[in-house]
């Protein structure tokens, strides 16, 4: 490795079964026993367990009746975005007082780059207690810590000790410790390429690293290269804070709906609630799009469908956008109930449309930005199209899914009651 | 078991140090109940408004207070009656 590649000091936090956590601080009853949070009453697939829970077998995407029977004194708690996406706020904030080069990766996990906060504060194996002191101290909830000379290296190092563990990996120590790591828990090998490595009798990050790159790259690609390289532990992209991230290439929302559904006239309704949240982020950036997805997940969970349409023109009205998702809803034979929905706008352009030329379309444009208005100051969906509004309010029809995309703010920062 | 209330109701509370607020005892029902721990807390905006939340225990369950910072107005949005 370079000198200025092995310079770096790089922090990856992982929080420790992060909503799981949250609710044994939330509910001092459930501390110290075996919970796992699920979506809604109606929902049978586990989101996260407590690690009371995972010493028993309990896994993320289990059923709750297969987690019962590995654990049958487990508690199901129904989980609230809210809580988990403001306390992953608030540490992002901690983070940052150490550098503010902080990278958030997901809701439950951030790389920061610790390289210039020597000065200040020592090392990094200090900021680490210190980091760890005070989320303990302001939520009650532990992390692990990886640090190592790059991101790929600190984030198996964060691994490498759960719950409430630090790991560092020096720049002396890369290869050793790499020699008998499985080259799975590399973070971008999954288990497909792992097969393939497997069939070339690639089993560690060792033989990865040993293995001759020019076999890699032929059956890779340019993937192969970069395989080779996280063999030997070389990685050296960059820890990106937000302000500095590229521009998003989607603005897109999914929800996971309290019970399967099949009929048109039901699916519609949500079709038209997710293309106006997915509008009203659109407008607020001043972004439009001219490619709309939609994604459908079945009630098996394993079987899913995604199909897009690109449109002659960029989009982001509401009516708009609802319309291609149901164009594609109709070139489509759904085969079971639908468990998800997702809608999702891309090839975005970030810039303001000219005005339509014409009264109606110029009425149209006026009318949503009437209604953006006072959603803005009222709360989302206080005025909206009245086919939302039934017994239900349109809000609490389905509870939203915090993507892995989700960041504290801008563009990304998504409202996932 | 969770219990959805959303009623109004009326809590005393400690504001300060700073922008700090912490409920000490709150109505309802015309039963005062003392807060022993404010377990866990976090907040969300409602279009302009600022909604605070806090779970709470009086040592028999577990109890959701949330204020509307806009409107000045406190609200029992849930109980959880399993003991807390």
């Amino acid at each position: 490795m370079s000198k200025a590649a092995t310079d770096r000091i790089i922090m990856h936090i992982d929080m420790n079964a992060f909503f799981a956590s949250v609710e044994q601080q939330n509910k001092p009853e459930l501390r110290g026993k075996p919970i796992a949070v699920i979506g809604s009453t109606k929902r049978t697939v586990i989101t996260t367990s407590s690690y009371e829970a995972r010493a028993f077998g309990v896994k993320t995407g289990m059923n709750t009746w297969e987690a019962k029977q590995k654990c049958p004194h487990i508690i199901f708690v129904i989980g609230d975005n809210r809580r988990y996406t403001w306390t992953s706020s608030q540490i992002v904030k901690l983070m940052m007082q150490f550098t503010p080069l902080v990278e958030v990766f997901s809701i439950d996990e951030a790389f920061l780059d610790l390289t210039g906060s020597m000065g200040l504060f020592g090392s990094a194996e200090r900021i680490s207690d210190l980091l760890k002191a005070e989320i303990k101290h302001h939520f009650g909830i532990t992390c692990s810590i990886g640090i190592a000379p790059n991101k790929l290296l600190a984030k198996l190092a964060s691994d490498m000790q759960k719950p409430d563990g630090l790991t560092v990996i020096r720049p002396e120590e890369v290869s050793q410790v790499l020699e008998r790591v499985p080259a799975k828990d590399l973070c971008g090998i999954g288990r497909k390429t792992e097969r393939q490595l497997e069939l070339y009798g690639i089993k560690t990050c060792g033989d990865l690293g040993r293995f001759p790159v020019e076999i890699l790259r032929k059956k890779f690609g340019i993937i192969g290269e970069r395989l080779h390289l996280m063999g030997l532990g070389i990685d050296d992209s960059p820890v990106i804070p937000a302000e500095d991230a590229d521009e998003v290439k989607s603005v897109g929302h999914s929800m996971t709906l309290e019970r399967d559904i099949e009929e048109r006239k039901e699916i519609l309704k949500f079709l038209l609630q997710l293309s106006e949240m997915v509008g009203r982020r659109a407008r607020r950036y001043n972004v439009w799009g001219k490619t709309v997805t939609l994604s459908i997940r079945y009630a098996d969970f394993d079987t899913w469908v995604g199909k897009q349409e690109t449109l002659t023109q960029h989009i982001n009205q509401s009516e708009d956008i609802y319309r291609a998702a149901v164009a594609i809803l109709d070139s489509l034979v759904l085969m079971q109930p639908v468990r998800l929905l997702g809608v999702r706008l891309s090839n975005l352009r970030y810039a303001s449309n000219q005005l339509p030329l014409f009264p109606e379309d110029r009425k149209k444009a006026q009318l949503v930005e009437a209604m953006d208005e006072v959603n803005d100051c009222y709360g989302d969906f206080s005025v909206t199209f009245g086919s939302l509004l039934d017994e239900e309010k349109p809000k609490d029809k389905g509870s939203h899914v915090i993507s892995p995309a989700w960041r504290p703010d801008g563009i990304r920062n998504v409202d996932v009651k | 078991m969770l219990q959805r209330i959303r009623e109004y109701i009326r809590v005393a509370v400690i504001h300060g140090p700073g922008p700090r607020i912490r409920p000490v005892w709150f109505d309802w029902r015309r039963q005062k109940h003392t807060v022993r721990e404010v377990t866990y807390h976090w907040r969300h905006r409602t279009g302009d408004d600022l909604i605070l939340h806090y779970s709470v225990t009086d040592g028999t369950a577990l109890y959701e207070l949330v204020y509307n910072t806009s409107e000045q107005v406190w609200v029992l949005e849930n109980i959880d009656a399993d003991k807390a």
